[in-house]
């Protein structure tokens, strides 16, 4: 792949130290990364809330009512949502969604991948 | 001594200009230790059991603190004079921060006695333990309106304090804020030159009617959004009942409600007025005329319309250049940073919201002092 060839490796964890449900912010170049192992899963996104530009990935991972019926409540989710820790926007951390307006709110997200025990981000 | 006697023995050297003002910072404390010393012990066995105006059972999911901004030591940055120096003031490069606590609920509470001893204690240790540390703080006053004689004399006990720049009342009240029984809270500010600050956060606790006009909603997110009603409510009461004819000089500062209600209240209370005008013979001018002369309000939390030009337009529907003032809220959930809240402003009205508004308002000297923290 074109793209993927023009990117740079960074690197992140061990794979032991990152277990699931535990994150880690890294230095990649100018960028803060926050990688997040969701549920075995290591999602990668920039530490910049679009919003007011907060620290989003020193945020609580969490699940959250998914959108329902009125009346109706149901959790979902789980350890997939990243919420800023400024004014509690969500993010889905598989897509970098917000879940307020996916389609036009989102965090910057990044590749990873896991080679020879180690975890890396693509930038 | 009056503040710019006293600020202006302060070495020249260490000065300078002041190009941000923050009028909204909610420091955690003074803590109960402190409290306890400036409390008279007969209120000591009421404020241990934690007797405040009780809770609504209302849930923020998000907290209503901010939980990123913990300093090394574990304190979370509004602990301390510290943590708020590395959390706010530095970083965000605040000249002058103005701390509001405060004991909002004390408005609403049942017992007018126990609300001035509470206020009372907390302006005294907030004074003693957190003014003192940084020379970019000063302090509005915790004040209750359950009582005004009581109130009038907390606020003149303090009012000759350099450091003390107004009163902060909850806007949660027993009564809309202009009628007759809380003159004495006006004529105290007036006089003293503290401008009257509202605030929210108690509505429909305690004492306090529901915290809307049809009653209890059912969640947070209806709570927080209804409640301008109550700023509503007395800045429509404080304009009727011709307070700013009374005191001329005295000024209210709606904090953190938000913007973009005052606008068309402004438009509908004119047209009310042109008809009903025998009605409040006094007001011989129309109330948005009053409102502009006598309110100011704060930024925060700043409207998020999806096109921000909108915002911008509606600031030139009224004198917002001279009647905005830029707060975080500071450790609260729905903050704004300086650069967020003013984006896409003009420098001249940047300038102003940013700072000169509250240095004239507060009468701040325009230079301030050195910026670090004691340590």
């Amino acid at each position: 792949m074109l793209a993927a060839a023009s990117k740079t490796r960074h690197e992140v964890a061990k794979v032991e130290e990152l277990p699931s449900g535990s994150s880690k912010i890294i230095q990649a170049g100018r960028r803060e990364i926050g990688v997040f192992n969701v549920n075995g899963t290591y999602r990668a996104v920039l530490n910049i809330c679009p919003h007011e530009l907060a620290p989003v990935c020193k945020g609580h991972v969490k699940g959250t009512n998914v959108p329902s019926q009125p009346g109706e409540y149901k959790w979902g989710l789980e350890g997939e949502v990243l919420q800023c820790p400024w004014h509690g926007w969500e993010f889905n951390l598989n897509d970098g969604k917000s879940l307020h307006e996916p389609h036009r709110c989102h965090l910057r997200t990044f590749e990873t991948e896991v080679s020879e025990g180690m975890v890396y981000v693509l930038v | 001594m009056p503040a710019s006697v006293l600020e202006a023995h302060a070495k020249p050297e260490t000065r300078k200009a002041i190009r941000c003002v923050d009028c909204d910072i909610h420091q955690f404390g003074p803590g109960k230790s402190d409290m306890l010393k400036h409390l008279p012990k007969a209120w000591h066995e009421r404020y241990g059991t934690g007797a405040g105006t009780g809770h609504l059972g209302f849930h923020n999911p998000v907290g209503v603190t901010r939980r990123d901004c913990v300093s090394a030591d574990g304190k979370h940055g509004a602990a301390s004079p510290k943590g708020l120096a590395e959390h706010l003031l530095d970083p965000y490069e605040i000249d002058i921060g103005i701390l509001t606590g405060g004991v909002y609920n004390m408005g609403v509470h049942p017992d007018p006695d126990y609300a001035d001893a509470v206020c009372s204690a907390y302006n005294a240790a907030v004074l003693e333990t957190w003014i003192p540390e940084d020379d970019r703080l000063r302090f509005a006053l915790s004040i209750s309106t359950r009582d005004a004689a009581l109130t009038a004399k907390e606020i003149r006990r303090h009012a000759g304090h350099p450091k003390v720049v107004a009163a902060i009342a909850g806007s949660a009240c027993t009564s809309p804020l202009g009628q007759r029984q809380f003159l004495p809270i006006m004529e105290a500010c007036e006089e003293t030159g503290l401008p009257l600050m509202l605030h929210p956060g108690a509505e429909g606790t305690g004492i306090c009617p529901p915290p809307t006009a049809c009653g209890y909603p059912t969640r947070y997110l209806e709570w927080h959004t209804d409640i301008i009603q109550s700023f509503q409510t007395h800045v429509v009461s404080l304009v009727c009942e011709g307070v700013f004819q009374k005191f001329p000089k005295l000024k209210v500062v709606l904090v953190e409600g938000g913007i973009s209600w005052l606008v068309p209240l402004m438009w509908r209370f004119d047209k009310n007025w042109k008809a009903l005008r025998s009605t409040v013979p006094w007001l011989d001018r129309k109330p948005s005329e009053v409102i502009q002369e006598h309110f100011l309000l704060t930024t925060q939390p700043i409207e998020e319309p999806d096109n921000h030009e909108h915002l911008i337009q509606l600031f030139n529907m009224f004198d917002a250049k001279n009647m905005l003032m830029f707060a975080s809220d500071f450790p609260h959930w729905d903050g704004d940073t300086p650069n967020f809240a003013l984006r896409g402003f003009p420098d001249e009205f940047k300038q102003r919201v940013k700072a000169q508004n509250a240095i004239d308002l507060f009468r701040l000297q325009s230079e301030s002092p050195l910026r670090n923290a004691k340590s």
